[in-house]
């Protein structure tokens, strides 16, 4: 007497099948619950035996085992807990055939169904098999747009259970188109003056950089930084529900959006919180929720230098491995970075109206906080001053929609290429095209010591960006202007 | 007129400079080139100056031509050369007043120099007959031209007892207003500048804060506000902000402009604001 039902499991970026067993033999009265459970899932027991109670259905009073396979996969929450349920129905032929379908659910001790976090894996695994798979209507509107998905919102066991018994004859869950997409997006338009920050922005946006912003507080560089992500490209299909599953996995909900996202931790974040980990099964860090969006660091030099140092290995590779005794595990992390720093520990340092109190050696100490080889990340850097009043009551600049427009057409060149020019090697840049006089120029100013080898990487992507703006070949203005928005401070 | 012709004029005649008819008895003076018309600011200073002096002389002269306005000075060593060829470099106007006959340009190092103001449509100007030669006793005398040519002395180095402290005083004594530039404390060539502070000199903080002082109390606007010598950063620096608006191209052209200046070494860059690195060729 066994029955197998198929569940998921949220794993690092992506979704896994998880096969729900149970067997019911035996006289004896008991449950057995197998396959590397957590303390929510070990809970299930109690709930599904009062759901089933509570659904009028009787619960078999025997030897009742359930495993998770794969057996070796550590699972959590209570999504199973449905699974579970209707194994056990089956495997006591209480339900006579099961059809291939995908489920998740928490139970409630009344027998109601609720959504437990894994709703949206649900429907990616749905569309992955071709299946439909059954969720708690409390999200299944949202997870229902999932391309190519087939949901069933339930709200019930005993609803699930009419639902498996009629063969999924019913119609799906039609996916409601969604609603205004442009969720009120701060716009460029509000930022006044700050014209070289603006300016920089727009081509960290075209060519996916990095970009440090420094200057007095007050000046506006949080205010930019949240502008990033209205004049980026919005996500595809498939990126929105990557980007979404990492949401899920970190507990943060199911909305599928296709806005990049913007995560913001502040400097006292832990290491785990930051690039993920934590204690049990691993939940995925800001990095990893800021996948294929940015992460914007506020006060860079706050943050301990060992967790800037650990977010090399990401910047390097678009992702994080997890290492645990036994396992790691691999989250996805390929971000856009936006750093923002006071220059000195009392901000004024190079304001050219405020003078800086700053000791030139507690300046020297402040820089020394971020690395070398994490500034060299930054392929942008430009002081963002404070605006003054003059500029203040002047009207505001060029509006989101029209930067875009141009972001968008300098991300052409680059999606040809297939890839960001912030993820450019030497190697790739040395085979793009680039004249002759612009070859020269970067010669020179490596040799009069304006910039060095690996400001010249820097400057070369830069430039590459701005040729990509013109879908031309990288000329000597684009290097002269690269190397003026370089990162020194 | 060729670069060597000289004309002698007396006190009444059409293009004697109005400025010399404030002294008790106007001479008549040789003149090479023609004396410009307009705001005439003197800058002088001591022979034995610092770099930093040269420097800012330098920047005077060019700021005082670019706002269209005529730098006079000595054509002594230091100071005034400085001054007047930060003048030429820009293509400005400038009046040198040399204690010598004017066929005897001295110091002779300075007559190219001379030979410049000239043809950039300033002038050679002297009390003294052509092969006149240059006397220490004269100088002094040649000061008071300089000070009543002049609607104001800028004094930007000098020694307690210089040609240029002299020229000061006879300024002051003629109601033209005095600037020095302040100096440090000790250094030979700023006791003068620094004393004449304490003698209530107006002390001035660079070029644009000299012309600044000068609009007001002329009511002139200087031209070319914050204008550049060589089409590059303005002398007094700016925020990368302005250069759009400064050289009147978009953002993305001033930064290209701006890069093509670090590359030659041109610049200097705090934070955002970004000024020219000075430069003194003797």
């Amino acid at each position: 007497m066994y029955a197998a039902v198929l569940s998921v499991a949220l794993v690092g970026g992506d979704v896994r099948p998880v096969r729900v067993e149970a067997h019911v033999g035996g006289t004896t009265n008991s449950f057995k619950l197998s396959g590397l459970p957590d303390t929510a899932l070990r809970e299930a027991k109690d709930r599904v035996r009062a759901a089933i109670h509570s659904s009028g259905i009787e619960f078999p009073h025997r030897e009742l085992t359930i495993n998770l396979a794969p057996a070796d996969l550590k699972k959590r929450g209570s999504d199973y807990d449905l699974p579970i349920a209707i194994s056990i129905l089956a495997a006591d032929k209480q339900i006579r055939r099961v059809p291939r379908v995908v489920m998740v659910g928490e139970l409630s001790l009344d027998g109601k169904v609720r959504q437990g976090g894994s709703s949206l894996g649900a429907a990616v695994m749905s569309a992955r098999l071709g299946i439909p798979c059954l969720v708690s209507r409390e999200n299944a509107a949202e997870v229902a747009l999932v391309p190519g998905s087939e949901v069933h919102p339930i709200e019930t066991l005993a609803d699930a259970v009419a639902v498996l018994a009629e063969g999924m004859g019913r119609t799906a869950l039609q996916p409601e188109p969604s609603v205004a997409e442009d969720q009120a997006l701060p716009d460029m338009a509000d930022v006044r003056g700050q014209a070289l920050a603006k300016r920089a922005l727009e081509i960290a946006a075209a060519g996916g950089h990095h970009i440090l912003f420094h200057g007095p507080p007050g000046g506006g560089k949080t205010m930019l930084a949240r502008r990033l992500p209205g004049i980026l490209p919005l996500l595809d299909d498939a990126a929105s529900i990557e980007v979404a599953l990492i949401r899920a996995n970190a507990g943060l909900g199911d909305v599928i959006s296709p806005i990049p996202p913007f995560r913001a931790p502040h400097h006292t974040a832990t290491r785990a919180a930051l690039v993920g980990g934590g204690t049990g099964i691993p939940t995925p860090g800001e990095i990893s929720l800021a996948h294929r969006g940015i992460l914007f660091l506020d006060e860079l030099a706050e943050f301990p230098r060992s967790h800037l140092d650990a977010l090399r290995q990401p910047l390097e590779e678009g992702r994080v491995l997890i290492s645990r005794q036994g396992a790691s595990l691999e989250f996805p992390a390929s971000f856009q970075l936006v750093g923002a720093t006071n220059p000195c520990p009392c901000g004024y340092w190079g304001d050219p109206r405020k003078p800086c109190r700053c000791p030139e050696s507690a300046r020297q100490r402040y820089r020394q906080r971020i690395s070398g080889p994490m500034l060299d990340r930054f392929d942008l850097a430009v002081h963002v001053k404070r605006v003054d009043g003059d500029e203040y009551r002047s009207v505001g600049g060029e509006a989101t929609a029209a930067i875009l427009e141009r972001v968008l057409s300098a991300r052409e060149a680059q999606m040809a290429r297939g890839a960001l020019n912030r993820d450019l090697s030497d190697r790739d840049l040395t085979a793009l095209p680039m004249t002759q006089s612009a070859g020269a120029l970067l010669v020179r100013s490596l040799e009069s010591g304006a910039i060095t080898a690996r400001g010249a990487v820097r400057v070369r992507r830069v430039a590459q960006t701005l040729a990509d703006f013109e879908h031309a070949s990288v000329e000597d203005d684009q290097v002269a202007e690269a190397l003026s928005l370089r990162g020194i401070w | 007129m060729s670069a060597t012709d000289t004309t002698l004029l007396s006190p009444g005649a059409d293009r004697y400079p109005a400025g010399l008819l404030d002294l008790e008895k106007p001479p008549p003076i040789y003149v090479r080139g023609s004396v410009p018309f307009g705001v005439s600011i003197a800058v002088v200073g001591t022979r034995k100056c610092t770099r930093y002096g040269l420097e800012i002389a330098g920047s005077i002269g060019r700021r005082i031509a670019t706002a269209g306005w005529v730098t006079v000075s000595g054509l002594a060593r230091g100071i005034d050369a400085a001054a007047h060829r930060g003048t030429v470099e820009t293509g400005g106007r400038g009046v040198a007043v040399l204690g010598s006959g004017l066929d005897h340009i001295y110091p002779r190092e300075n007559a190219p120099l001379a030979g410049q103001l000239v043809e950039l449509g300033g002038a050679l100007v002297s009390e003294y007959p052509g092969a006149t030669p240059p006397d220490r006793w004269r100088f002094p005398a040649r000061n008071r031209l300089i000070a009543a040519l002049s609607l104001a002395v800028v004094v930007v180095e000098s020694k307690l007892a210089g040609g240029a402290q002299i020229t000061a005083v006879l300024a002051a004594e003629m109601g033209r207003p005095v600037f020095a530039v302040p100096g440090d404390i000790g250094r030979e060539a700023s006791e003068g500048t620094n004393q004449l502070i304490r003698d209530g000199a107006i002390p001035i903080f660079g070029a644009e804060d000299l012309i600044a002082e000068l609009s007001l109390l002329t009511g002139t606007v200087a031209e070319g506000s914050l204008a550049s010598a060589d089409g590059g950063l303005p002398e007094s620096g700016i925020d990368i902000e302005d250069l759009p608006a400064f050289w009147d191209c978009s953002i993305k052209e001033a930064l290209a402009r701006l890069g093509r200046l670090e590359i030659a070494g041109e610049v200097v860059r705090s934070g955002d604001f970004v000024r020219p690195v000075t430069r003194y060729s003797p």
